[in-house]
């Protein structure tokens, strides 16, 4: 069997995450990076999330806006929207159902934390 | 900062490049931010985006994936298309790089983006003779309009206009009409290079130069025929003349309305009928009377030399009367 790592398990859990990291405030590629970072998922890759967020937007969970830097480059800003607020909501009760799952599965067979 | 823009600028191409496959809307959506996004990351870390991010086609693959941005399935032979296409254009990209320093510029297109406008320019130049060829005129360098230089001349300030106006106005342009706008450009290069050649044939053919071999200024300019007078005034028909070295004179040119029987060139005169001064008849006579039929004896000998024979000069050994084309002359002493 192939090895779990936190990458692979990322895979499953990014959008998630990236919403999450929206929820309170809007922000900009490397800006979520550096949330999800902050976090503790230090493993996410650059990559991954600005596909992650390409995708939530084209399927219609982020708005986006481009608002001008004085210092650098423009900067496109993400937001969550009803939709996706609600799918946060959602998946953030499948996931949470889920780690409790797999937490008593481990707990029951003795594994530590 | 050890990350130039340069590198960024490749980061993105090899990114592109490997997302060539994507339709192009797709594609320009996955790497929007990308440039951004690259000068954060050099800003905050040491060391090459490769070392920060791995490779471009690592990264792009990563971004394809979790963009679910796959495709799906086998790419179209258009997709790949696209793919070749923007793998060429990632390598033209990189010759731009390593040109531009050897013109001292950062990239070769640096160099030519300023000189555009005179592109603009010639463009303008190139589109008058073309519309001037078009119409049937005899043009060289200047556009001409039914033979006329000046008619051309406006003709040629409105398409320089017309050019630099579109050279400013044609950077908006997107879909059929850049495509429309490459084309005409192609075909205007390609009618370039064949007015090029055309002038070029020209330039270096007796069209364009048809008095080659005249100096201007000579003195002997407005000579046309040659008239030898023997000793006795006789006019020496068939002369020929050389120089010093052997080397034939060429002076003058048949004039003669009667050219049926064209008389090889350097034998003189041309057209005895014209001779200035009234030639005797053709039959020799041994002792011809005094020299009073001539109005002039062009020979500087005016004095009564007793000798009978009509001897001129070395070189011209043909009797009157008696034309021997087939002479060689003499053979030139170097």
């Amino acid at each position: 069997m192939q090895r779990v790592d936190t990458t692979q398990l990322l895979k499953g859990v990014l959008d998630l995450a990236v919403l999450a990291v929206l929820k309170d405030e809007d922000g900009y590629g490397y800006d979520i990076l550096r949330r999800l970072r902050e976090a503790g998922l230090e493993e996410v890759g650059d990559a991954s999330v600005y596909g992650t967020l390409r995708r939530l937007f084209a399927a219609g969970l982020l708005t986006a806006y481009v608002v001008p830097s004085e210092s650098g480059p423009h900067r496109k800003y993400y937001a969550l929207n009803a939709a996706g607020r609600d799918q946060l909501v959602r998946s953030g009760k499948t996931w949470r159902s889920f780690a409790t799952t797999m937490d008593a599965l481990l707990d029951d067979r003795g594994m530590a934390a | 900062m050890t990350v130039t823009g340069q590198e960024i600028a490749d980061y993105v191409d090899r990114v592109r490049a490997a997302l060539a496959d994507l339709p192009p809307a797709v594609r320009d959506e996955l790497t929007e931010d990308l440039p951004e996004h690259l000068a954060e990351v050099a800003a905050e870390t040491d060391g090459t985006l490769v070392d920060r991010l791995g490779t471009p086609e690592a990264y792009a693959a990563e971004l394809r994936t979790a963009a679910g941005a796959d495709g799906g399935g086998q790419p179209s032979p258009g997709r790949r298309f696209a793919a070749t296409r923007a793998r060429i254009a990632a390598a033209l990209r990189g010759l731009d790089t390593r040109l531009g320093p050897l013109l001292g510029y950062a990239t070769a297109s640096a160099f030519l983006r300023p000189l555009r406008p005179a592109w603009w320019l010639v463009r303008g130049w190139l589109a008058a003779l073309l519309v001037s060829a078009a119409l049937g005129e005899p043009s060289g360098l200047l556009p001409r309009l039914s033979g006329s230089v000046l008619a051309g001349l406006f003709l040629l300030a409105g398409t320089l206009l017309a050019s630099v106006w579109l050279g400013r106005h044609s950077v908006d342009l997107r879909g059929w009409p850049r495509r429309l706008l490459r084309l005409g450009t192609a075909a205007l290069l390609l009618f370039a290079l064949a007015a090029l050649v055309n002038v070029d044939q020209h330039a270096s053919s007796d069209e364009f130069a048809p008095y080659q071999g005249v100096s201007v200024g000579n003195p002997y300019d407005s000579i046309e025929d040659v008239f030898v007078y023997d000793e006795e005034g006789r006019l020496v028909h068939n002369a020929r003349l050389f120089d010093q070295n052997g080397v034939p004179i060429r002076l003058g040119y048949p004039t003669c309305a009667d050219s049926s029987q064209y008389p090889p060139r350097n034998v003189y005169p041309y057209c005895p009928d014209r001779a200035p001064f009234a030639p005797r008849p053709s039959a020799p006579t041994p002792v011809p009377p005094q020299p009073t039929a001539a109005p002039a004896s062009p020979a500087p000998s005016a004095s009564p030399t007793p000798s009978t024979e009509p001897t001129v000069t070395p070189t011209v050994s043909s009797p009157p009367g008696a034309p021997e084309p087939s002479d060689p002359g003499p053979t030139p002493t170097r």
